[in-house]
This record gives structure tokens, sequence and C-alpha cells, in this order.
């Protein structure tokens, strides 16, 4: 729009000058620097190039918003936690951790599937060690959901979050018995999970629960087999906290800032 | 233990050298503590039968002291796909991008996929002016409602504790996480800077894939994008 002013101004301007000429009045220089305003370069009063002064169009507001250009990836997210906890950095090679920020969802899969399935197990080797075992011997075993180690990786390597349009929100409730049949943990098929994420969702301890919980979801959870009252497993299916921010029924749901 | 164990096993101690990591706050080198670093991102039916989706997304925090917290950086471009075909390309985007003190909306099919994007100027969604410590909601295309500003970080999650668990020193945490009388939630009292877009399904379209139990489900992610 201000281009289509300049346009209609301009000749309007120059039928002016015309008209006045170049000639030796004192109106010369004044004259002569209007011109100016189509040159592509700021000078005389202009407050910009070829805008502003007491000649030109005022120059457009530098406020305005600038939708141009283009915008490279830099980061990426779809379920919590996923690059945080299964991709590895090691010293002296290229991050894994940036790599997965800047590939897209459908190459994920064959690129960090192998990756986090090593990090799972490593995991496991880690506390192998910590009870004095071998950690050949102590493995992730199959989860609440059925899934062996390579399984589970090439589901959470494809990075998103799915969410229900017409269902209710579950990310997944490990104490959910749904049908009743005291078996709260082994999805027999009347689940309604996966269908997105609440602020209030557990996603740390689902995540631990489908790591390190095996089949019943409890397989290290700080139990005491002598019953001496001190645990001889380690507790890894819970971090043991809870939502300590506020958060609101009503949009945009997040409290004021503390 | 393998070669491969032992080098992983190194691996993490490097990485237990109290490097935070969260739902996404400071995942990885390159994006971590920048103002476009992702937080986290949710995902819900506000409520029960309702015809919205809605979308929080959540940059930088404030967790510790020396990260990028409070401002909305003007190059940064954060992006919301939706893939409705199961292809895990995205077929719709919300786009959210900061200029002049307003949050612009745009919400379309996208100009390309893939890791570089343009704003979708043709395709508005809304605008609301970016708040301060009291939210501003704004109303867009057939209802949508936006807010963009600083918030809660709802995220809950005993992240000292986690890294001693990781950590591969028998000695470290050998039993694991805390009971939840001793736990500690890292991210109480930490604020972060909120997207919310609530959307009706109908601007989004059908969506032709589903989760493993058989649910119909958009596929989603989010992105930041700085200006090249």
């Amino acid at each position: 729009m201000v281009y289509n002013k300049l346009k209609l101004t301009i000749p309007v301007l120059l039928a002016v000058l015309a008209l006045t000429g170049c000639n030796n009045d004192d109106d010369r220089m004044e004259d002569m620097a209007i011109v100016t305003c189509n040159d592509g370069v700021m000078n005389g009063d202009e407050e910009g190039v070829d805008c502003g002064g007491s000649a030109c169009e005022p120059c457009a507001d530098s406020t305005a918003p600038d939708f141009t250009g283009t915008f490279a990836q830099v980061d990426h997210m779809g379920r919590p936690g996923i690059n945080t906890t299964l991709s590895v950095d090691m010293d002296g090679m290229p991050s894994v951790k940036d790599a997965h920020n800047v590939t897209i969802p459908s190459e994920m899969t064959a690129n960090f599937q192998a990756g986090f399935q090593a990090r799972l197990e490593q995991y496991h080797d880690v506390y192998a060690n910590k009870l004095g075992l071998d950690p050949m011997d102590v493995n992730y075993e199959n989860n609440i959901l059925g899934l062996d180690a390579a399984t589970l990786t090439t589901v959470l390597a494809a990075d998103v979050l799915e969410v229900a349009p017409d269902a209710p929100t579950v990310y997944f409730d490990p104490g959910t018995d749904a049908d009743n049949d005291g078996n709260i943990l082994v999805p027999d098929g009347d689940e309604v999970a996966l269908t997105g994420r609440r602020l209030q969702d557990d996603v740390i301890d689902v995540s631990l629960i489908l790591f390190f919980g095996g089949m019943n979801g409890d397989r290290f959870s700080g139990q005491d087999l002598d019953e001496d009252g001190m645990a001889d497993l380690p507790r890894l299916t819970s971090d043991g906290v809870g939502l300590t921010a506020t958060i609101n029924a009503g949009f945009p749901y997040l409290s004021d800032p503390e | 233990m393998n070669k491969t164990k032992l080098l992983l096993g190194i691996a993490v101690l490097a990485i237990a050298g109290g490097l935070l990591v969260a739902a996404d706050h400071l995942d990885a080198p390159s994006s971590g503590g920048t103002t476009a670093d992702i937080a986290d991102f949710f995902a819900f039916e506000p409520s029960t039968d309702s015809d919205f989706t809605t979308f929080v997304v959540d940059l930088q925090s404030s967790v510790l002291p020396e990260l990028a917290y409070g401002t909305f950086d003007e190059d940064v471009l954060t992006e919301i796909n939706i893939d409705t075909d199961g292809d895990l390309v995205e077929d719709f985007v919300i786009q959210a991008f900061p200029q002049g003190g307003t949050m612009y909306f745009f919400a379309g099919t996208p100009i390309q996929t893939g890791l570089n994007s343009q704003i979708l100027v043709d395709d508005p969604l809304g605008e609301v002016t970016i708040s301060g410590s009291t939210a501003l909601v704004g109303e867009g295309r057939d209802g949508t409602r936006l807010f963009a500003g600083p918030r809660q970080d709802p995220f809950f999650f005993d992240f000292f504790q986690f890294n001693a668990v990781i950590n591969p020193d028998v000695n470290s945490a050998p039993l694991g996480f805390k009971t939840s009388e001793e736990a500690e939630d890292t991210f109480d009292g930490a604020n972060t800077m909120s997207i919310v877009v609530e959307i009706p399904n109908s601007i989004l379209g059908p969506t032709n894939t589903t989760n493993a139990l058989g649910v119909p489900v958009y596929k989603t992610w989010v992105t930041t994008n700085r200006k090249q």
C-alpha cells in the first residue's frame, strides 16, 4: 500500500518539479531534493532510504510484524522425556541428541531405535552392578504392554504424541482396571490409553514402569524381600513426586507465574 | 559386560555429571538453555465430549538461573505438526510467531514439509497480546482460543535423584528413587513461556490413523525453528 501511494506521489512531485524547473532561484536545492525520494540512498533529511523527512513519504512502521523468511528446525518434541532419557551422547562423537532434534519423525526409527534399545539395556546393567549381580543376568523384561525391548524402542523412536479428537485423554494409567478383572496392568482390550497428555499426567512414572516394571509393572519397586524393613530391590518404577504446580479448570489452564 | 555396554557406561558417567534432563527441557547441547529450547508439550481434550483439542507448548525454563527465560524470541517460529494419515509427515501445522508484543498464529497445510518452514501468511488463525503475569486470552478463527506468556511449569520430576539413579557408580542411589515422603519435585516453583491453542477439531480435519489400541488419533509433535 505504501508502494502504491509512492507510485502516485512521485509523478505528481515530478510534475511539480517540471513546472518549477532547476533554475537558479532560491527553491532550487529544495526542489532537487524531492527527486531523491526514489534514488535508493538515504539523503537530505530522510529518516530512512527514500522515506521520511520533509519531502518523502513516511517510512514504513518499523514495529510492523515481519513474517518473511525461512525458518530452520532447531528443537523437536513429541512424547515427554524420549530424547532426554534414551539418546546417548558420547565424548568425541557427534551429538545424538542434537541429531534427534533435527530428524523428521518418519526417519527417526531407522536412525535411533538401535541406540534407544542399547540405552534401555544399559540402564539395567547399571542396577545389576549396584545389586552386585552380573549385568548379563539383569535384562529388560517385556513390559505391561507386552512389548519386548525392540518393539518398545521402535514405538518410542518415532517421537510423536498421539491425541484422540473424540476420546477422553489418558496418557497411560498404570492403575486402571477398567474391567475389574484384578489384572490392573495387563492390557486386555478395554483400555483407553495413549490418547494424549494432560497437564497432570505422571509421564515420568509411566515411562519408568514401561522401562523397569516388567510384565506386572512393579518389577523394581523397592520390594522388601526378606521383610527386614529395608528395601532389597531398587525403586525404579516411580520417582515419588506428583504435580506441584497449580492448574486451573479454565483456559489457559496453567497458573500465573510464581 | 561387553565392549558396547562398557562404552555406554562411560557415556552415562559423562552425562551424569550434572546435566539437567526433563520432559524436553535442555534435552540436547545445541538447543538446551536457548530461547528456542522446547521445555514441554501437551495435547488433550479440554473437557468431556469437547469438539476442540488443546495444545500446550512450553518454551524455556527458569528452573536454573543461567537459562534463557522470560521473553519469546522474535526469530523463533514454533510449529505444532499434525499427521492425519499415519506416515509421520505433517499434513497440517499450527504456527505461533511473536512480533512486537503480539503472538501471531497461523494454521493450515504447510508450504513444505520437513526441516524448513515458512509462515502461512495466507492462513491466519488469530493473534493475542503476549501476557505479563496475568493471562490475556485471545480469540481466533471459529472459536479458537489463544494464549502466550509466562506460566507455572506444570512438569514434575525429581531430576536430581534421576541423575543419581543413572550414575553407574555403585554407591550412587543403590536404592533407586526416593519414597514419596522424601522425593522432591525439581520443577516446583519453576516458570516457563507457554503457548496455548485450543482449536476446533473441524479446523484440523478428520484423521485416518489410530493408536496401538485402535483409537483414531492425530499424531503430533512440536518444533522450534530459527529464522535464517
